[in-house]
C-alpha cells in the first residue's frame, strides 16, 4: 500500500529526527507503529500521508512517488487522524464539519450528504451536535468521521486511544477492525501494547528515529532483546504465556490460555 | 520570520550591555532614521546596525530579518513609484509617469523602514525578555503586573504560530485545500480555520492565568529580583553614541 525507500526527515536544520526508514505497509492489515515517546512515531505517520517531505528517500503509495501528488487531494484517500480532534473541528455542527470535509473532493450534493449520513450512522453522532460541547470522546468520534466520509482505502491513527476511557476506547477500535473487515488498510500509532495485541496483525518498531523491527505482533511481541531495546513491555497475556513456557509459549489470548491451562489440569 | 526574534545567547558587549541601555539606544537610532533626509546618513546607520549585528554574533539573524523585510520593500517601492507623479518621468505608461522624484522617495521610504526596524528587532536577539522585564519594573516602576503580561504575550506568539501550523496540517489531512498557490482560496479557506485557534488559545490563556495565580502572583508585596542590572561605562558611551547620531541626523537636514 504504503512504501517507504530509504526515507530521513529532519524539523530543522540540525536534521535526523528520523533516519533512513524503509518498510512496506501491507495492504489489508492493521499495522501498529509502537516505540517510546519522541522515537519519530507521529513523524513517520505525517510522512505516510504526505504532510511533510523527506528530505531525502522516497515514498510510495501504491507504487506512485508521492512526492507529485497534491496533499490536500489525497484526502480521498488516505484517510488522517490527529492525536488531538480539536484541531480538526471548526463548524458548528458535526453535518457541516462533515460536509465542509467533503465539498473539495466529491462534487455532487446528494452524494455529499449520502457519505455524510452513512459516517454519522457508523459512528453514532447526531449531525446536529455542537462538537465544541462534545465529550472528548465524542470529538474523537467526530474527526474521525470527517476522515472516513472520504471512504479513504488507507487509514492513519496517531493515537487513536489516548485520554479516552475504556468503553469509548473499545467503541473506536470496534469500529476500526470493521472498517479493516471491508477492506481498509489502517496504520495506527498505539502506545497501548494491550490494544496493539487485540487488533493489529503488524506492528513497526521504533526507537531513536529508526525502524528498528518489523513483523507480526505475535512474532515481535515475543523478541524480548527488540522490546528492550525499544523500551516497551510485552503484553501481560503474552509475557504470562512466555514465563510459563513450554506448551504455552505461542498463546497470545486469554481464551487460548484458560482452554490449555484446563487440558494441563485435566492431564495431570 | 520563524526564529528570527529569538533570543541568541551570547557574552559580546551587547549581550552584557544595560537592557534599558539597548532599548534607548535602539530607540534613538529609529528616531535618527525619520529626522534624516540624508541618502548617506541613512546607509551609514544600515551599515551601523550591521556592524552591531556583527558584535553581537547575530550576523545571520540580520540577514534573515533583511530577507523577510525584503518582500515589503519591494511591496513598497512599487506603491510609492506609482503613486508619486511629481517630477521628471524616466517614461510613462497609460498615463502613470515613472519619476526620477519618485524613485528617489521610495528608495528613501525603504531605507527609513529597514533602518527603524533593524534596531528594535535586533535588540530582542541579545536580550533576555526577563531582563528587559527587570529592568524596567526594578528602575523605572513599571508595575510587574503590565511587565509580565508583556513578557508572557511575546512569550505565546511562537506557541500561537506552531499551533496556527499543527492546524493547517490537520485541514489539509482531511481534505480541506489550503495547500493551494491561489492566495483569495486560501485566505477564504482560513476564516473557517481561525475558530480552532481561538478555542486554544483561550484554554491555554485560561490555563496559564488559573496557574500564576495559584503559584502566588498577586500575593507580591515588595520586589524579589534576583538580579538588578546596572549601567556601566559602555551604557554611557552606548547612549552618547545615540545622541551624537540623532543630532547628526538634525545636523545633517539643513
Ligand atoms: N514540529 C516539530 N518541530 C520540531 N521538532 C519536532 C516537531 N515535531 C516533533 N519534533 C521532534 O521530533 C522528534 C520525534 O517526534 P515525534 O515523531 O512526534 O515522536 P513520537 O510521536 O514517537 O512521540 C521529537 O524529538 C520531537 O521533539
Ligand atoms: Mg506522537
Amino acid at each position: 500500500m504504503i512504501r517507504f525507500d530509504d526515507v530521513s526527515f529532519g524539523y530543522n536544520d540540525k536534521g535526523g529526527t528520523v533516519q533512513h526508514i524503509s518498510f512496506t505497509l501491507k495492504k489489508a492489515c492493521i499495522t501498529a507503529i509502537i516505540g517510546a515517546n519522541g522515537a519519530g512515531k507521529s513523524t513517520v505517520s505525517k510522512l505516510m500521508r504526505g504532510l511533510i517531505r523527506p528530505s531525502s528517500g522516497r515514498v510510495f503509495l501504491e507504487e506512485q512517488d508521492m512526492a507529485g501528488m497534491k496533499v490536500s487531494q489525497l484526502a480521498a484517500r488516505i484517510g488522517f487522524l490527529f492525536q488531538n480532534p480539536d484541531r480538526q473541528i471548526c463548524k458548528n455542527t458535526v453535518r457541516e464539519e462533515l460536509l465542509f470535509s467533503l465539498q473539495f473532493t466529491v462534487p455532487d450534493r446528494d452524494r455529499q450528504a449520502a457519505c455524510c449520513e452513512e459516517v454519522l450512522a457508523a459512528l453514532c453522532l447526531n449531525p446536529d451536535d455542537d462538537p465544541m460541547v462534545l465529550s472528548r470522546g465524542e470529538r474523537q468520534r467526530v474527526a474521525m468521521a470527517t476522515a472516513m466520509v472520504h471512504k479513504p482505502e488507507l487509514l492513519i491513527l496517531d493515537e487513536p486511544t489516548t485520554g479516552l476511557d475504556y468503553r469509548e476506547c473499545t467503541e473506536i477500535m470496534d469500529y476500526v477492525r470493521s472498517l479493516n473487515r471491508n477492506g481498509t488498510t489502517v496504520a495506527m500509532v498505539c502506545h497501548d501494547m494491550e490494544i496493539v495485541q487485540d487488533y493489529a496483525d503488524e506492528v513497526l518498531v521504533m526507537s531513536a528515529g529508526r525502524l528498528i523491527a518489523s513483523g507480526s505482533t505475535a512474532a515481535v511481541f515475543r523478541n524480548r532483546e527488540i522490546l528492550d531495546a525499544a523500551s516497551l513491555l510485552p503484553p501481560q497475556i503474552v509475557d504470562l504465556s512466555l514465563r510459563l513456557g513450554e506448551g504455552y509459549e505461542n498463546i497470545s489470548d486469554v481464551d487460548g490460555m484458560a482452554k490449555a491451562i484446563a487440558g494441563k489440569g485435566a492431564k495431570a | 520570520m520563524r526564529g528570527v526574534l529569538d533570543y541568541v545567547p551570547g557574552n559580546t558587549i551587547l549581550h552584557r550591555l544595560d537592557p534599558r541601555t539597548k532599548l534607548l539606544i535602539s530607540l534613538m537610532i529609529c528616531i535618527a532614521a525619520f529626522i534624516s533626509d540624508s541618502e548617506i546618513f541613512l546607509l551609514g546607520l544600515l551599515a551601523l546596525n550591521l556592524l552591531f549585528a556583527f558584535i553581537g554574533g547575530v550576523t545571520a539573524q540580520a540577514l534573515r530579518m533583511l530577507k523577510g523585510l525584503s518582500k515589503a520593500c519591494v511591496f513598497m517601492f512599487i506603491l510609492q513609484v506609482l503613486f508619486i507623479q511629481q517630477g521628471e518621468p524616466y517614461f510613462s505608461f497609460i498615463g502613470i509617469h515613472i519619476t526620477d522624484y519618485g524613485v528617489r522617495t521610495a528608495y528613501m521610504v525603504i531605507l527609513r523602514l529597514l533602518d527603524a526596524t533593524l534596531p528594535l528587532s535586533l535588540m530582542l536577539t541579545v536580550t533576555r525578555l526577563t531582563d528587559l522585564s527587570n529592568a524596567l519594573v526594578v528602575h523605572w516602576h513599571l508595575p510587574y503586573q503590565y511587565a509580565f503580561t508583556v513578557t508572557t504575550a511575546l512569550h505565546f506568539i511562537p506557541v500561537f504560530f506552531n499551533d496556527m501550523q499543527a492546524i493547517t496540517e490537520a485541514q489539509i489531512a482531511r481534505g480541506v485545500s489550503l495547500d493551494t498557490r491561489n492566495p483569495i482560496k486560501k485566505i477564504k479557506l482560513m476564516i473557517p480555520m481561525s475558530v480552532p485557534l481561538l478555542v486554544s488559545s483561550v484554554k491555554k490563556t485560561e490555563q496559564e492565568a488559573i496557574a500564576v495565580e495559584l503559584r502566588g502572583f498577586n500575593l507580591r508585596t515588595r520586589a524579589s529580583t534576583y538580579k538588578v542590572p546596572h549601567m556601566h561605562a559602555a551604557d554611557a558611551a552606548a547612549l552618547l553614541l545615540g545622541a551624537v547620531l540623532i543630532a547628526a541626523a538634525v545636523l545633517l537636514n539643513r
